[in-house]
């Protein structure tokens, strides 16, 4: 139950944001996200958007290895 | 693989030190390590403990007879995450309560529950809200409703669960915890920075793909190997380090601290999150006015000591024998997040 789910948000209306998970598109509340808008990628969990995404994965672990020495 | 993963995964095989021992604290983190093979990759020296942080496995067996209880002799529909239909109760789980003509659905979000409610006006409907500071702003939000709309016939039977005084009863289990990512896009990372100030615990926050776990294996070896305490965010495309602020609002505006039963872990003071006064009118014990329920373990089981890092599934004597995904003992064993499901799925055993 505690996997999070990555989707693009595709609509939002009145708290409620319409999201896009590779083709299968679902509403979830957008209750604790504001300014989120059509575009970004979120993390959903039970069907509340948590966190937005800013960065790939791969932009992200590129960043942290450069700086561990 | 580009450059960067192979120095993770050279740094990870490479270590040649002393023996540490590094705590998955989400069970998450558990079955994703095990799934994309990078258990393989540790060097005999680097032992990977598994924790607390599996919201069905930490689930008293008592929460299993409360629900129980509602469904029976409440006659009420039970909404849960389907992780716990399974999970054993004292005397039964509730497939178990569900064979006697209980009405149990499984939902995806607290909100399905709702829905439900609408639909059944002559039925008592409650969601069992479990789960840590991730899934806690659900059952908030889906309370606020409910309560928006004037519903009479749902509530929620709360064991939520918070995580900074489990990592206080935690201190000293190992070398460093990998902090569940999820947890901290919501509460931020003050209370895991606190940790390694005051009290020198390591940790890194991880995420959940193979590059983001490699980062954070490889990031902890190597400040483990520096010696000093340490604290880093592996996962701040996701993670920031004031946490969600409006989803720590909405848990404080509909609930507040309680004590905790914790499977293994015992009565953790304030680590538990129980509706405010104000919407009582939602918290399923008041409503239906429970008696006291506690709940008795199976003395064979031991997912106490698995969910401490005190001992491996393997060490379980019924473990893949009397306790297996299809006819389980214990929480772990039921859970997709569970150790020992983990550890069934993914070893060799008899
Ligand atoms: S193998 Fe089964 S009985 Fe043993 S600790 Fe795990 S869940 Fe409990």
């Amino acid at each position: 139950m505690c996997v999070g789910l990555s989707a693009r948000v595709v609509r939002v209306e009145d708290g409620t944001a319409l999201i896009d998970a590779s083709g299968a598109q679902r509403e979830v509340s957008a209750g604790v996200l504001e300014d989120l808008e059509p575009g970004d990628f979120v993390m959903v969990h039970a069907g509340v958007a948590i966190a937005k995404i800013t960065d790939s994965d791969e932009n992200e672990t590129d960043d942290l290895m450069e700086n561990l020495s | 693989m580009n450059e960067n993963m192979k120095k993770a995964r050279d740094i990870i095989t490479s270590y040649q030190g002393k023996p540490l021992r590094i705590m998955e604290v989400c069970g998450t983190h558990t079955h994703e390590i095990f799934r994309l093979g990078l258990r393989k990759l540790l060097p005999e020296q680097v032992d990977l403990i598994s924790g607390p942080g599996c919201p069905v496995c930490v689930t008293a067996i008592g929460f299993i007879d409360e629900a129980c209880w509602l469904a029976l002799e409440k006659k009420c529909i039970i909404c849960t995450f389907g992780d716990l239909i399974r999970v054993p109760g004292t005397k039964m789980s509730l497939a178990g309560a569900r064979a006697k003509g209980a009405e149990v659905k499984p939902v995806y979000s607290p909100l399905d529950s709702l829905a439900i409610a609408e639909e059944n006006p002559d039925r008592q409907v409650v969601f069992l809200a479990v789960g840590f500071e991730t899934t806690t702003p659900s059952a908030c939000i889906t309370v606020k409703k409910a309560k928006q709309k004037g519903l009479t016939n749902f509530s929620i039977l709360t064991a939520n669960k918070t995580m900074p005084n489990a990592y206080q009863a935690l201190v000293g289990s190992a070398d460093a915890f990998l902090y569940p990512g999820h947890v901290n896009a919501i509460t931020g990372n003050a209370v895991c920075q606190k940790l390694c100030n005051e009290q020198g615990v390591s940790g890194v926050v991880a995420g959940f793909t193979a590059g983001e776990l490699l980062t954070a294996l490889a990031t902890t070896i190597r400040l483990l190997e520096k010696g000093e305490p340490f604290f880093r965010n592996c996962y701040p495309r996701v993670v920031k380090d004031e946490g969600n602020l409006s989803a720590q609002k909405l848990m404080q505006e509909v609930m507040q601290p309680c004590d905790s039963e914790w499977r293994g872990l015992g009565v953790i003071h304030d680590s538990g999150m129980k509706l405010r006064s104000e919407f009582a009118d939602f918290d399923a014990r008041i409503k239906h006015d429970m008696p006291n329920i506690v709940g008795k373990p199976n003395p064979a089981c031991r997912c106490g000591e698995v969910l401490q890092g005190k001992c491996k599934p393997s060490d379980c004597k019924v473990f893949g024998k009397g306790c297996t995904p299809l006819h389980p003992i214990g929480a772990c064993m039921v859970s997709d997040e569970g150790a020992c499901s983990a550890y069934y799925q993914y070893t060799e055993h008899e």
